[in-house]
């Protein structure tokens, strides 16, 4: 659990936005090289770690797939000294000014704050509330001429601000879906040392936050007989307490929509009793928001389930997660994975829905 | 290249319906390129080049179609009720001609809902100039293209279907400039991009590339009071960097920004905010492909009236070719 904390503190410490992934691509690869038979990378640079199974050949394989990619915000104008900028994924814009960042440029990083204009210079319509994303600026302290001279359109900011724990919770950055990315690293822990029957390919994605193409592209190269997208959901904190958020520190939740193969999910329902794990139900009626929605549909498609990790205030440089539902996700992965058998997909054969 | 662009901009050919455009091309090209051929959906696939060469299956993408309306019902005193064929704006809309593939032409018009605010299309009609429903020289299903002359501003040229017909303008230059590259270039003219890249996602498949390039228009910052965006008419074509639909590879940008720099060839980098294109559809396809875009900036996109500069456009064609002619390492 140290060195897992530790991981995703250095992980979601680290920039790599979506479609600019390298930064937390290494990081990703230097801990899934120990745990893995083979390690490659995609055209699109999603990482693939495969554990070989010790069923005989040909043996089915399952896929799991977390994204890496973080949101952020990219260089869009230089204006005396200033600059602009337009967000990669969607951001919450209400928490961006007085926040920290870092700007990325061809010759090196640079601090930088976000800043907003005083409240008597903006238009009529913009007082009194959040100023939008296009009336923000980042301030690096830099002089007009040092800045043309550094900074070029395209340029990514990523959040600044370091990691804090705070107890059994730890608040950040990134942690969509970097929590799940180290959920996913202490499974593979765990199946190091439980034999397999299935293949596991562990898949670090890409440009989920934009295109869900890293996961599209990965699950037609891997051609996986099942998939497991692991993402965050919303969790019940202040002013979010709906019956579509989910408590901290109570265990995965399982999503349960058309994205998500009814019988798989009945199987992970089942592995988590086994466990004696409590868990929660999603329901997702349309797209369920994750990379199981290309999973689901890559090549010739594949049965599809997601788990999701409670995190609130999503999109924020303070999300927030509890550390335990971060292992029971590994635990229950781990128990999922370790009880495939040869037979297992008899069991989830479409036939009537059991709910 | 004017009246290369002249020709193809007058051709109608709304998403779906691309034959006129597409058999142009294929006449324009005959003897330039070293195969050609039309895929089930429609693209047409041209290639030039080594086939086992050194270098690599680059794809560019250039689409045939343009916005346009689709007739949904006919009234007892012959007006034709439509909806769009792509992203066409209410607000251009009223006033507008269109000609359907029939050559029948029309004009659009509105029921009086005042004139404070946007009509929206379901309160616009088609007049072709009938009084009977028996009269009625199209049909529920006939698609048309919005009819506009062709002006060259000298610098600047201003048609409607510059987007995208200057980039097949631009593709079909690149292919016959083309001569010793050591890439085996596909040069596709793709089918339903207004509609969701629809055609490129086949043509991708099927051509299955090691690079994709899309060469289409962009929009501009550089008009009164427009949204903050470092695109102007005038500065060279853009790198795109992102869209809303897509993030080039960071690999790619940088092959074009090097490719520029060496030939001296201006060039701009791209931030859109809204609208994305066939480099969408190549990227995300088979196992993934490392993608780009070429971008000409345009003025009033998907309007009847859409104006780019010309130095922009043959700057387009510069800095493709120049990038194919060498080895490329991403």
């Amino acid at each position: 659990m140290t060195n897992s904390k530790d991981l995703l503190n250095k992980m979601i410490n680290a920039p790599g936005l979506s479609g600019h992934e390298a930064p937390i691509q290494s990081i990703v690869e230097e801990a899934w090289k120990p745990l893995a038979d083979e390690l490659n990378t995609s055209k699109l640079g999603s990482l693939h770690a495969l554990q070989r199974g010790t069923g005989k050949e040909p043996r089915p394989s399952i896929l799991i797939a977390t994204h890496m990619d973080a949101i952020g915000l990219m260089v869009s104008n230089v204006t005396d000294g200033f600059l602009r900028v337009s967000e990669i994924g969607g951001i919450d814009h209400r928490v961006l000014p007085g926040q920290s960042v870092t700007v990325h440029c061809v010759e090196g990083d640079l601090p930088g704050v976000i800043v907003q204009p005083p409240e008597h210079t903006l238009a009529k319509e913009n007082r009194g509330g959040p100023v939008p994303l296009d009336g923000l600026w980042v301030d690096v302290g830099l002089s007009p001429r040092q800045v043309a001279r550094q900074i070029d359109i395209g340029d990514l900011v990523s959040f600044a601000s370091d990691a804090v724990e705070m107890g059994d919770t730890l608040t950040g950055h990134s942690l969509d879906n970097r929590a799940s990315v180290a959920a996913l690293t202490e499974a593979l822990t765990m199946l190091q040392k439980r034999p397999h029957h299935w293949d596991v390919w562990a898949v670090a994605t890409t440009q989920e936050e934009e295109t869900l193409g890293g996961a599209l592209t990965s699950a037609f190269e891997l051609r996986p007989t099942l998939a497991i997208a692991i993402d965050v959901t919303f969790a019940k904190g202040p002013g979010s307490t709906g019956h579509d958020t989910f408590p901290m520190n109570k265990g995965p939740v399982l999503g349960w929509g058309p994205n998500i193969h009814p019988k798989l999910f009945g199987e992970l329902k089942s592995a988590a009793d086994r466990l004696e794990m409590a868990y929660k139900k999603e329901p997702l009626p349309g797209m369920s928001g994750t990379d199981a929605i290309t999973l689901q549909v890559a090549a010739s498609g594949a049965p599809t389930a997601v788990i999701s990790i409670p995190l609130r205030y999503m999109h924020t440089p303070v999300e927030m997660v509890h550390t335990k539902d971060i292992t029971r996700v590994a635990r229950l992965l781990t128990e999922f994975i370790a009880e495939l058998d040869e037979d297992f997909l008899d069991k989830i054969k479409w036939q009537e829905e059991e709910n | 290249m004017k009246e290369l662009i002249q020709d193809l901009v007058q051709i109608a050919g709304p998403s779906g319906y691309e034959a006129d455009v597409r058999e142009y091309v294929q006449k324009d090209l005959k003897g330039h390129v070293d195969e050609m051929k039309v895929d089930p959906l429609g693209n047409l696939i041209t290639r030039k080049g080594p086939k086992d060469g050194s270098g690599l299956n680059v794809m560019l993408a250039a689409h045939l179609d343009e916005i346009g309306v689709i007739v949904t019902h006919l009234d007892d005193n012959g007006f034709a009720r439509f909806t769009t064929v792509g992203g066409v704006f209410p607000r251009n809309t009223v006033g507008a001609r269109v000609k359907f593939l029939n050559g029948t032409g029309g004009v659009i018009g509105m029921e009086p809902t005042g004139y404070s605010s946007v009509t929206p299309i379901n309160q616009m009609y088609i007049d072709v100039g009938v009084t009977k429903k028996s009269e009625m020289p199209v049909k529920v299903g006939d698609v048309a293209a919005f009819e506009r002359t062709f002006e060259d501003l000298g610098k600047r040229l201003v048609s409607k279907a510059l987007d995208d017909r200057v980039g097949v303008a631009v593709l079909i230059e690149i292919m016959k400039q083309l001569k010793d590259t050591p890439h085996n270039v596909f040069g596709v003219f793709t089918v339903q991009e207004e509609v969701g890249v629809r055609g490129a996602a086949a043509a991708a498949y099927g051509v299955d590339p090691d690079l994709g390039i899309a060469i289409d228009v962009t929009l501009t910052g550089d008009t009164p009071k427009a949204k903050t965006m470092d695109v102007s008419l005038g500065k060279g074509p853009a790198i795109k960097v992102k869209d809303s639909g897509m993030i080039s590879d960071p690999r790619v940008v940088a092959w074009m920004e090097a490719g520029a720099k060496r030939a001296r060839i201006p060039y701009q980098k791209e931030i859109l905010t809204g609208g994305s294109t066939d480099a969408r559809a190549i990227q995300i396809t088979r196992e993934g492909v490392p993608a780009g875009c070429v971008s000409i900036p345009c003025r009033y996109v998907h309007s009847p009236s859409e104006m780019v500069d010309y130095k922009d456009v043959q700057d387009s064609v510069k800095l493709l070719v120049q990038l194919l002619k060498r080895p490329i390492k991403l």
